[in-house]
C-alpha cells in the first residue's frame, strides 16, 4: 500500500510540470526511499512469514524420519495420510461445528449489542465497557479462569445452575458437552469485539436514510430490516471475516482447558498440526495440513472480500 | 549529526560495558530449563536454588529458564536445540528420555562418569532400584533422577467415619476400594453429592494411572528392555479398563466423563470427593490446602502391588561446547547431591532419589512429622519403572482416547483395547521395521 501510493504521489507532483526530463522524477529523487522505509517490515516478513511458507510447502511434499537421517520426497503421500486420518476428520468437522456454532451468535449478539448501546449517554457507556471488556482478557486467562468457572459440581456455573434447582453435565469432560462449552468461551470472548465494528457501522448509515423510512411509516423491525441490515452489509462481511479466521487460528482455550480432549471431542485443526508436529514428529503430515487450512483460510478472506465490495457497491 | 554521535556513543558504551561484564569473571554460563508440573511454588524454590548454587561458586553461572509442564519442556528444550542453541541442562519428564536418546537430542553421560572414576552401577547404587530403567537408554546412563513419585490414595478420614469405615486402614485391593467408595457416595435420588471415588481422566495423568491399575493387575503396560512395544490389549489392561468403566457406570461412585487433575484435588478439598488417587508429588500441595483431616495408602491391588514411577531426571543436550559440558555436569553433581535432593524432596513432596538423602537428620525428623510422607516411601519397594516407549506422548495418547470414551459411556473395554493396541502398534511401526522387524 505504502510503496504504491508513494511511487504513485513522485511523479504526479514532480514530472508532468517540467515536462522534458529524461529520467522519471522518482528515480532520480531518491527512488530508493520507499524501499529503504519498507525493508525493515520487509525483512521480517520474509525471515518470518515467507520463508516458512516455502518450507512448509516443500515439507509438505517430504517425509522426515523421527529419528534422524535424510528426508525423502513422497509426493502427495502426506496429504492423503492426513486426509486419511481418523483424528483429522475429527478435527475437521469439529471445526465446522465451531465455525457455524460461533460465528453466527457472536454475530448476532454484537449486533444486539451495537442497537443496545447505539446512543451516547452515562449508562451505554458503561454497558460498552461492560460489554467490551471480555476482549480485553487474554484468551489464555480467559481459559484458565473457565477451568473454576466448567468445574464440575464446584464451579461457578453450577454453583448458580443449582440455585434455580438444575445440574449441569460435566461442561469439559463430556465429549457431547465439550466442544459446545469451548465454543461458548468462544462467543463470550468475541461478541463485544464485534459489537465495536457494528457501532461504527451504525453511526456511518445516514440519518436522512432512517428519517425518510420513519416518515413512510416503517416500524423498528422494518427499519432493522430493510435499512441497517443492507447499510451493514459491508461490516457484516468483514465482521465474518474476521471471525472465521479466528476460528481457524485460536486455539488456546483448547490448549489450557481440554488439550482436544476428551477423546479428540474438542480437537480442531489447528491444534491437530500442533499435535503431528510436537508430538508425533509427522513434519510433513503437519505441513500438509497446514497447507490445506491455509488453503481454506484464503479461499475465506477472497470469498468475502468479494462479497464486501458487493455489498460495499449495494450501498452506495 | 548530534544524534549520530550520540549513537555511537552509546554503542561504545554498550560494547565496553557488556566487555566489562563478561570478562574478569571467566565464567561458564550455561542454561537450565525445568518445569513445574503441580504448582507455582516450585518454580520459585528452583530459582531460590539456582542462586544459591551461582553465589556458592565462581565457575558457572547457570540461568533458570521456567519453561511450563513436561510436554512443554520436551519442546521448547527441542526447539531450542533445533534452532541451534540447546540447553546445557534440562530438568525431563524421565519417561521421555528413549524418545531423546532415539531422536539424537540428548547426551549420554557416561564420559562423565568415567572421568570422575566412577562406574555406572557404582554411581546408580545409591538411586532407588526402580528407577534406574528410566535413568539409561540402551545400558548408558542418559538421565540424573532428581525428583520422583507414584500415583498415591488420599482419602478423607472424616469421610470414613460417617460411612464406618476404619480411617487408619485404607482399601488394599480393588474389591475393597470399590466396597468402600460404594459407602462413601453420597446420594439424593438419582443425583449424587459425593462420590466415592475420583481420578484424573486428562492427558498424561491419565495414562499414567491407567499404566499403574494395570500394573497392580498383574501387569506391565510396556516393554521396559525395548521400546516398540505396548501391551494395550492384555487382560491385564482390559481388566483395569473395566474395572474404571464399573467404577463410573455400574456401581455409580465415580463421575462420569473426564475431571482433569485440577478438578480432582479441588472436589476432593471441598469434600465432594473421599477417595482420589494422585500423585505423591501433591503431598505438600494436598497437606497445605486439605483442611479437613486426611490419610494416604497405598494404590489398591487386584493381583499385585505395583505403581509406575513418575517424575523428571537432569538431562544434557548434544551440541554444546566442551566448557558447557563440563559445567554442565558440575551443576548437575550439585542439584543431584543428598541434601539439595532432600531439601527439594522435603519442600516438594516428591520422594528423593537418593537413599542416602534419607539417612539425614532432617529428613528423619521430616518424616517423623508427617507420615503420609512415610507411607509414600512405603511404597516405593513396589515401583515399576515408567512407560517410555518410541513416540511416548502419541502412543500413551492412544491408550488414553479409548479409555476417555470409556469414561464417556461411548465404548465397551473391550472394543478399547483392541482399538487402543492398534493405533499404538501403528505407531510403533516405523521403530519396528527399523528394529525387530529388520530381518538379516
Amino acid at each position: 500500500m505504502t510503496m504504491a501510493s508513494l511511487q504513485h504521489a513522485d511523479p504526479a507532483a514532480g514530472a508532468p510540470t517540467r515536462g522534458a526530463t529524461v529520467r522519471p522524477a522518482f528515480v532520480r529523487r531518491g527512488w530508493w526511499l520507499p524501499y529503504a522505509l519498507l525493508a525493515p517490515s520487509i525483512v521480517f516478513l520474509v525471515l518470518f512469514t515467507y520463508l516458512p511458507i516455502v518450507r512448509v510447502a516443500v515439507d509438505a511434499l517430504r517425509e522426515v524420519p523421527h529419528a534422524g537421517g535424510p528426508s525423502r520426497f513422497v509426493g502427495l503421500a502426506n496429504f492423503s495420510a492426513v486426509l486419511g486420518d481418523p483424528a483429522f476428520i475429527k478435527a475437521a468437522t469439529n471445526n465446522l461445528i465451531y465455525a457455524v456454532g460461533t460465528v453466527v451468535p457472536t454475530i448476532l449478539l454484537a449486533l444486539l449489542f451495537a442497537l443496545a448501546v447505539r446512543r451516547s449517554n452515562a449508562f451505554t457507556a458503561v454497558l460498552r465497557v461492560v460489554l467490551f471488556f471480555p476482549s480485553l482478557v487474554p484468551l489464555v486467562a480467559a481459559a484458565s479462569l473457565f477451568f473454576f468457572i466448567f468445574l464440575p459440581h464446584l464451579g461457578l456455573l453450577d454453583h448458580y445452575l443449582r440455585m434455580v434447582g438444575l445440574r449441569g453435565p460435566n461442561w469439559l469432560g463430556d465429549s457431547d458437552v465439550a466442544l459446545w462449552s469451548i465454543m461458548g468461551i468462544t462467543v463470550w470472548k468475541n461478541a463485544g469485539y464485534y459489537m465495536l465494528f457494528y457501532i461504527a457501522g451504525l453511526q456511518n448509515v445516514p440519518r436522512d436514510t432512517i428519517e425518510a423510512a420513519m416518515i413512510d411509516g416503517a416500524n423498528g423491525l422494518q427499519r432493522l430490516w430493510y435499512v441497517l441490515l443492507p447499510a451493514l452489509a459491508p461490516t457484516t462481511a468483514f465482521v465474518v471475516v474476521i471471525a472465521l479466521v479466528n476460528v481457524l487460528t485460536s486455539v488456546d482455550h483448547v490448549v489450557v482447558l481440554t488439550r482436544g480432549g476428551p477423546t479428540n471431542a474438542t480437537n480442531l485443526v489447528l491444534y491437530y498440526i500442533f499435535q503431528e508436529a510436537h508430538e508425533n514428529f509427522n513434519y510433513g503430515k503437519a505441513a500438509a495440513a497446514t497447507l490445506m487450512s491455509v488453503a481454506v483460510l484464503l479461499a475465506i478472506s477472497l470469498g468475502s472480500v468479494r462479497a464486501m465490495e458487493r455489498g460495499g457497491r449495494g450501498v452506495a | 549529526m548530534k544524534s549520530t554521535r550520540r549513537w555511537t556513543m552509546a554503542a561504545i558504551a554498550l560494547a565496553t560495558g557488556a566487555g566489562f561484564a563478561g570478562e574478569p569473571l571467566a565464567q561458564t554460563k550455561i542454561d537450565f530449563f525445568f518445569p513445574v508440573p503441580v504448582e507455582g511454588k516450585l518454580a520459585r524454590e528452583m530459582t531460590r536454588l539456582v542462586r544459591v548454587y551461582n553465589d556458592s561458586q565462581k565457575e558457572v553461572e547457570v540461568t533458570a529458564v521456567y519453561t511450563g509442564g513436561y510436554d512443554d519442556t520436551k519442546l521448547k528444550a527441542q526447539a531450542a536445540a533445533k534452532a541451534g542453541k540447546p540447553p546445557a541442562v534440562v530438568l525431563m519428564s524421565a519417561n521421555f528420555n528413549v524418545d531423546l536418546k532415539l531422536s539424537g537430542d540428548i547426551m549420554s553421560l557416561e564420559p562423565f562418569l568415567k572421568a570422575g572414576g566412577a562406574t555406572r552401577e557404582k554411581f546408580l547404587g545409591d538411586f532407588w532400584p526402580a528407577l534406574h530403567a528410566n535413568a539409561t537408554v540402551d545400558g548408558e546412563l542418559y538421565g540424573v533422577p532428581f525428583h520422583n513419585s507414584t500415583p498415591l490414595l488420599y482419602y478423607n478420614v472424616d469421610h470414613f467415619k460417617q460411612a464406618g469405615l476404619d480411617p487408619a486402614r485404607p482399601p488394599q485391593t480393588w474389591a475393597e476400594l470399590a466396597d468402600a467408595a460404594k459407602k462413601l457416595t453420597k446420594r439424593d435420588g438419582d443425583k449424587i453429592e459425593r462420590y466415592g471415588f475420583q481420578m484424573p481422566g486428562g492427558y498424561d495423568y491419565l495414562g499414567w494411572l491407567m499404566s499403574a491399575l494395570s500394573m497392580s493387575n498383574g501387569g506391565r503396560y510396556f516393554n521396559q528392555d525395548f521400546g516398540g512395544e505396548v501391551y494395550y490389549d492384555s487382560p491385564s489392561m482390559l481388566g483395569a479398563v473395566r474395572f474404571v468403566d464399573d467404577l463410573i457406570h455400574k456401581h455409580k461412585v465415580m463421575p462420569p466423563g473426564v475431571v482433569e487433575a485440577g478438578g480432582v484435588s479441588t472436589a476432593f478439598f471441598a469434600g465432594n470427593a473421599s477417595m482420589v488417587l494422585l500423585s505423591t508429588g501433591s503431598l505438600s500441595f494436598i497437606r497445605e490446602n486439605m483442611k479437613a483431616p486426611y490419610n494416604v495408602g497405598f494404590v489398591p491391588r487386584n493381583v499385585r502391588n505395583a505403581v509406575p514411577i513418575g517424575g523428571a531426571s537432569l538431562v544434557m543436550f548434544k551440541g554444546q561446547s566442551e566448557a558447557s559440558q563440563q559445567a554442565g555436569w558440575k551443576f548437575i553433581t550439585w542439584l543431584s547431591s543428598t541434601e539439595t535432593l532432600g531439601g527439594w524432596s522435603r519442600f516438594t513432596g516428591y520422594f528423593a532419589p537418593r537413599r542416602s538423602s534419607y539417612d539425614t537428620a532432617e529428613m528423619k525428623e521430616f518424616i517423623a512429622r508427617n507420615p503420609d510422607a512415610k507411607v509414600a516411601l512405603d511404597q516405593l519397594p513396589f515401583a515399576q519403572p515408567w512407560f517410555s516407549t518410541y513416540q511416548t506422548v502419541a502412543v500413551r495418547k492412544a491408550l488414553e482416547d479409548e479409555v476417555q470414551a470409556v469414561m464417556n459411556g461411548k465404548k465397551k473395554p473391550d472394543a478399547a483395547v483392541k482399538d487402543a493396541q492398534k493405533k499404538a502398534d501403528e505407531l510403533l511401526r516405523p521403530f519396528n521395521d527399523q528394529t525387530s522387524l529388520k530381518l538379516p
